[in-house]
């Protein structure tokens, strides 16, 4: 069969409102509850969230990139201080270092995208005070050592978890292997809401405690403020729709899988061309991003998109290389692996909604280009 | 006559929304239909009336007012080492912004007006003093022109917190159109409101404008081109499309409270010791609050709760005396009239959806209480 340009999008957010009436009806009940700020949603939500990530704990805030800032300010990271991350990562994961008052020290990534474990130990000075390693495309960083760094420099570990919900490395779940971790709940993310959204898991009451501080304000009652803090809150329009799709979490996971397993598998005969996504036995990737790298990319992209076929880059530019970045004073050069993949990553559509022919036209659409 | 006991909440939300629910649903499905969360053609709708409401030639929505502030503060170079007067008896947020870009509060007492004391506002002016954030508390604006000028003879910015004030008018000029920047809070609460968090900037200054877009979006310029770090503050969507539809009463709505207000004078002027709120000639207020003072506040924010009249205190302790602000040397005494107000002051209920029956009922229970 040939599939003739057939169009295959990478947003699936048109497809999730086959049941909006659901929806509406739960927006419409608490829009006349006025319930809006920290409300009964927003409770409900995270008691959910906490329990099916297999965490004790969860704080809805504002965004994913707030949830990263307010876990490092909770550690206690500020002004003076260093925190350890790769270049190699959406742009917030940097910027919550830069909000926190503390200063990005960088460390390149390996050939999973993740950060390089070996490199950790050579970037740490006496102003490190956290690592923040970013479980990037929804794979898991390799945990392990750097916790054994941490504990052994008496660092806090916060998890950039925003593209990784459900992920997890053998029995420990993300969220579960640092202090704390963000998830963002931004509407291109495996559990998305309709607007910016973010969570925070930790296992530390303590933590939790003083972060519901730290996203309302500093507020310890309506009328008391022990700390200032920020204004960052999920909202309850938010919660309830994140309630909702919550109940599909399993089911996205499971369909991002199996349709990551398809795409490996209608690859593997091509390494000479196409490096499938490295994945270390016992992860639970959860393919936020199916990320391949590959041969001849800008072209690549180009015949993809012109055949319909919505394929992306994320991103382009590792973060040293970024104008914002041009004080902290690394070059062209300094993490070479980053840098590489820059130039070799494409992501290809993958989200619960593709149907089996859009995942057939974009294989047929990839091995087509290389002659194959 | 035996008048039955009515129950008038302080705020009423849920009223508000069931006379609006058909048309922000409309609003809301929409979005749906399009698809665009964040950033929406929703959102830069809003921004254009608003602009046009204020009389300014920009605004910029973010996720809330206390970012409106933090970002406005930010966009002007106001960091570590500055110093920013503002006052004592507002909201939290417009001391905390100050903090949280690293630079110095420094209180000014306010007057009779809950504003900033324009008498005592030169000598808290010091070489390091950057900016000057009057509030426009209770949604009467502060009293710009002695600010402004002011600010002209010793080089300092104005940055007006507009949260509780849209629409107000200081001679003849709308707030938020008279200093460099005006900060607006969209918060459920608010005289326009959505339904979740929500704020607005507004200025005159495209550069400014553009920054400010770039800021409140990771400082991305483009997709994949980070110029500054910065945060994520976006309104959402959906918010907008809920503020679109209740921009269209806010006329209404604001005659409305206004009236109220009216009512509340004539009724209440004179009465025991109560200090009634009124305009000056160089104002017409809005009304987010109807504060009135007397010296038996508990006793009768009791007696209205006993007749079923919800009341408020905005706020029953002034910054400078929140554990937060310890580290800021002030004390009981620092800032006299504030704190007496502190003491005094109660908001009667003040909203669109406000019965006459309801008012004359909370006008009979005072002025009962002060007959007993």
């Amino acid at each position: 069969m040939r599939l003739e340009k057939l169009r295959v999008p990478f947003n699936y957010l048109d497809r999730q409102f086959a049941d909006m009436d659901l929806y509406l009806e739960d927006i419409k009940e608490l829009v006349m509850t006025g319930d809006f700020t920290i409300g009964a949603p927003v409770g409900e939500f995270e008691r959910r969230i906490a329990e099916k990530s297999g965490i004790p704990y969860s704080i809805g805030v504002a965004s994913g990139t707030d949830a990263l800032t307010l876990s490092l300010k909770v550690m206690g990271v500020g002004p003076g201080d260093e925190v350890i991350t790769t270049p190699f990562t959406f742009i917030a994961t940097v910027g919550a270092i830069v909000s926190a008052g503390a200063r990005p020290v960088f460390v390149d990534s390996d050939e999973s995208f993740l950060i390089d474990p070996s490199k950790i130990e050579e970037a740490i000075t006496d102003k490190t005070r956290a690592i923040m390693p970013v479980h990037y495309t929804g794979n898991v960083a390799e945990m392990a050592p750097i916790v054994e760094i941490a504990n052994r420099r008496g660092l806090a570990i916060v998890e950039d978890a925003c593209q990784a919900i459900m992920a997890s490395d053998g029995e420990q779940p993300v969220g579960s292997i640092g202090d704390a971790a963000g998830i963002s709940l931004h509407p291109l993310k495996n559990l998305n809401v309709w607007g910016d959204g973010g969570v925070i898991l930790t296992r530390s009451e303590e933590t939790y405690e003083k972060l519901r501080l730290l996203r309302n304000h500093g507020l310890f009652t309506r009328d008391e403020v022990t700390v200032f803090g920020q204004n960052s809150r999920l909202h309850s329009l938010q919660a309830v729709v994140g309630i909702r799709l919550l109940e599909q979490m399993e089911w996205i996971t499971d369909q991002r899988r199996s349709i990551a397993a398809t795409y490996d598998e209608a690859f593997a005969d091509l390494p000479e061309f196409i490096k499938t996504p490295p994945v270390r036995p016992g992860v639970r990737h959860v393919y936020h991003l199916y990320m391949l790298r590959v041969q001849r990319r800008d072209e690549l992209l180009t015949y993809l998109i012109d055949n319909g076929v919505e394929a992306k880059i994320h991103y382009p530019i590792p973060v040293h290389l970024q104008e914002a970045a041009v004080s902290l004073g690394y070059k062209k050069g300094d993490f070479p692996v980053s840098e590489e993949s820059c130039n070799s990553i494409v992501s290809l559509p993958l989200h619960q909604h593709l149907t089996s022919d859009e995942i057939q036209a974009t294989i047929e659409q990839v091995r087509r280009f290389y002659g194959k | 006559m035996v008048i039955s006991k009515p129950q008038i909440p302080y705020v009423d939300l849920a009223g508000q929304h069931k006379l609006l629910k058909a048309e922000l649903m409309e609003s809301v499905g929409n979005v749906f239909d399009h698809g665009q969360f964040i950033f929406g053609q929703e959102v830069e709708t809003l921004e254009r009336q608003f602009a046009k409401l204020c009389g300014v030639k920009y605004a910029v929505a973010v996720n809330s007012g206390t970012d409106a502030l933090i970002l406005a503060l930010r966009v002007l170079g106001i960091g570590p080492g500055d110093e920013v007067i503002t006052v004592p008896n507002s909201f939290i947020a417009s001391t905390s912004c100050i903090i949280l870009v690293g630079a110095q509060p420094v209180f000014v007492d306010v007057g009779e007006d809950y504003n900033l004391d324009t008498s005592s506002l030169e000598k808290a002016i010091t070489p390091r003093t950057k900016a000057i954030l009057p509030v426009h508390f209770t949604g009467r604006p502060a009293n710009m022109a002695p600010i402004m000028e002011l600010a002209k003879k010793h080089g300092l910015l104005v940055i007006e917190d507009c949260a509780q004030a849209v629409l107000a008018e200081y001679q003849g000029q709308i707030v938020g159109s008279i200093g460099k920047i005006g900060c607006f809070s969209l918060h459920p609460l608010k005289n326009l409101n959505g339904c979740g968090d929500g704020g607005m900037m507004t200025t005159d200054d495209e550069v400014l404008a553009d920054k400010l877009k770039v800021l409140r979006n990771h400082g991305l310029k483009t997709r994949d081109e980070c110029v500054t770090w910065s945060i994520n503050s976006r309104l959402d969507t959906i918010q907008a499309a809920i503020l679109l539809v209740k921009l269209k009463y806010l006329d209404e709505w604001t005659q409305h409270c206004r009236e109220i207000a009216a009512f509340y004078q004539q009724n209440l002027i004179g009465v025991g010791d109560l200090r009634i709120p009124t305009d000056q000639e160089y104002e017409k207020a809005v009304y987010h609050t109807f504060v009135v003072q007397t010296g038996r506040r508990d006793e009768l924010k009791q007696h209205l709760a006993d007749a079923g009249v919800g009341t408020a205190i905005h706020y029953p302790t002034p910054i400078h005396l929140h554990e937060a602000a310890a580290h800021l040397g002030h004390g009981a005494g620092s800032f006299p009239v504030a704190e007496r107000q502190a003491n005094q002051i109660l908001s009667l209920p003040i909203y669109p959806e406000l019965e006459q029956e309801s008012l004359n009922y909370i006008v009979k229970s005072i002025q009962e209480f002060y007959q007993t």
